[in-house]
């Protein structure tokens, strides 16, 4: 008796664990399913429909996607989305891990330095938004700093209304989203730059290397994991730029279109043109886009994932 | 470090926090400005008012005080819903073995990969289907539905739990003590800092998030913060002030939370990546 016993219980052990975990599971796994599974099939179907306000009226097959791509629009706001996603992306890993590196470094008052560079990242964009836009106004503070360093901002080709020029629109976004950004960055470079073994760099210096060649042959391949994760999650970001455009350029994008990107173009269609097939189809062409950016970046930085491991 | 090095050094460190602390500065000194004094360059204005602050107190509709409450509900809830839901999902992945975990558990990475914006014609529809979309109370449910669960939330929550020693569990288990029990009494209260972790992330995602509640919030009763400022922002395009007052006063929560709790953040980061 007394040694049958821890056999059954055992087993009994065995299947209420998966009773437990079936149980913990249930809920969760129906969210999923129901709110990202389901409804990313819903999309895809959804986008093969003509669907205004009150609901499918034709089928359409795949010409919703085939309408996208010949509206000068969609291209001009595939164009803006992927100019700005290409610029702003390596300043903000560059910064980041610029910023990463000297706060890591011995020195007196890192920890309120990194306090403060991570600052504008914990506000909304919203917030920030608003604050860059009255700071970039032609009568605003960044003008007048440019005045104080004798630049004549009337001088200037667009007389410092940098926000309100075509030309100068997507680029003063970049500048604010490099900004705020860079932050979140250089935190999951400090994490990376903590775990990284300062021996590594202590031979290598005793060996005669330089500082140059301790950081691009010891410390740059060690953070590879950080660059995979920062730069992926950079591009993803980038591409889904919504809040600072709609903030700055209203719902067109304005000026002359220069704000709009594929998420605001996806909001007109839906919620101005009410034409939720096609605003489906474009949804389904940026996870495309993601998903391929996604997967490239894997196979070029190697399957070495920053958060990947199992036990 | 040479000391030529080492100027450069701090010279570059403190420029960098000029760059992101002034701006911020200079919202709170125009919150306190009168209208006229708006773009004079003093951090300091010459006649000091409250004038915007009684403004976004009282005279806007909705006021502040409905912005922060919507926003502090809505953020609360959905806090709550993601640390259940992680948690309960988190340990099953981590610490229990059963027939279907792995091909689950690639679902959830599956859910990773699916951006907000796909999900915005489908749910959109799926919630007004449901009703939801109106200017009742109800129209809050819509917002916690599609923020219900977050599969990175469950991916972090596993990998903290793996990382928990297995005599951890051995002890309680000699006690007799169930997978329930395990997972109520040992490992949560051992999950503190990853508990600690998504609460405040999640928080600050959904405090500060406008895409979803510009899209689904009906009534201005309704708004939360970031919506207010995108709609007040059209409405007083040129009077700073009061504007600037809502930048700084939807900014002074955040900045406690992240104050008071960055020392979990930092470390449940070192602890995931760690592991490697």
């Amino acid at each position: 008796m007394q040694l049958t016993r821890p056999k059954t219980l055992r087993l009994s052990r065995k299947q209420s664990e998966s009773l437990v975990a079936y149980g913990f599971l249930t809920v969760p796994m129906a969210l999923f399913l129901f709110l990202s599974v389901g409804i990313f099939f819903y999309a895809i179907y959804i986008s093969t429909f003509n669907w205004g306000i009150m609901g499918p009226t034709e089928s359409v097959g795949l010409d919703n996607y085939r309408k996208a791509f010949s509206d000068p629009i969609f291209l001009k706001a595939i164009r803006n989305s992927v100019k700005y996603a290409a610029i702003v992306v390596p300043i903000q890993t560059a910064i980041g891990l610029y910023l990463a590196l000297l706060v890591n470094s011995k020195i007196k008052g890192s920890k309120f330095f990194r306090s403060a560079f991570y600052f504008p990242s914990i506000a909304s964009s919203a917030a920030i938004t608003t604050l860059f836009i009255f700071l970039m106004a032609p009568d605003g503070v960044f003008n007048k700093v440019l005045q104080f360093f004798g630049i004549e901002t009337s001088d200037l080709f667009n007389q410092g209304a940098w926000l309100s020029d075509s030309r100068t629109a997507l680029y003063s976004i970049i500048g604010l989203n490099a900004w705020t950004t860079s932050g979140t960055m250089m935190l999951f470079y400090l994490a990376n730059l903590q775990t990284v073994d300062a021996q590594f760099a202590e031979a290598a210096m005793v060996d005669g290397a330089s500082r140059r060649q301790v950081f691009w042959y010891i410390t740059m391949p060690l953070l590879k994991p950080a660059h995979l994760f920062v730069v992926a999650t950079g591009m993803i970001g980038a591409l889904q730029l919504y809040d600072q455009a709609i903030l700055a350029g209203g719902a067109d994008g304005s000026p002359d279109y220069s704000l709009m990107t594929v998420v605001l173009y996806i909001y007109n269609a839906c919620f101005r043109k009410f034409e939720f097939g096609y605003a489906s189809a474009i949804g389904v062409i940026l996870f495309v886009i993601i998903f391929t950016l996604t997967l490239l970046q894997k196979s070029l930085f190697g399957s070495a994932a920053w958060k990947g491991e199992d036990r | 470090m040479s000391k030529m090095r080492k100027l450069c050094f701090y010279a570059l460190l403190i420029f960098y926090s000029v760059l992101t602390i002034v701006p911020f500065v200079w919202s709170l000194s125009t919150s306190f400005k009168p209208s006229e004094e708006v773009y004079q360059n003093d951090l300091i204005p010459d006649a000091p008012t409250m004038k915007a602050y009684a403004t976004v107190f009282g005279k806007i509709q909705p006021n502040f005080q409905t912005l922060f409450a919507n926003s502090l509900f809505i953020a609360c809830v959905v806090v709550i819903l993601h640390l259940i839901f992680a948690a309960l999902a988190g340990y099953a992945f981590a610490r229990l073995r059963f027939p279907g975990r792995d091909v689950l558990f690639f679902v959830v990475l599956g859910c990773m990969m699916i951006p907000d914006q796909l999900r915005l014609v489908p749910m959109y529809q799926l919630l007004v289907k449901m009703g939801l979309i109106n200017s009742g109370p109800s129209n809050y449910l819509a917002i916690f539905l599609i923020k219900a669960i977050s599969a990175a939330d469950v991916f972090l929550m596993r990998q903290y739990f793996l990382t928990l020693p297995k005599e951890m569990e051995d002890a309680a288990k000699i006690d007799g003590a169930g997978p329930f029990k395990l997972f109520s009494r040992v490992m949560l209260p051992n999950a503190a800092p990853v508990l600690a972790t998504v609460a405040i992330l999640t928080f600050q995602g959904t405090w500060n998030d406008l895409f979803w509640p510009s899209i689904v919030l009906q009534s201005p009763s309704h708004w939360t913060l970031p919506f207010g400022i995108l709609q007040f922002k059209g409405q007083f395009s040129t009077d700073w002030p009061p504007i600037m007052a809502l930048v700084v006063l939807s900014t002074i929560p955040i900045l406690a939370l992240y104050t008071f709790g960055q020392r979990y953040i930092i470390n449940v980061q070192l602890a995931s990546s760690a592991k490697g």
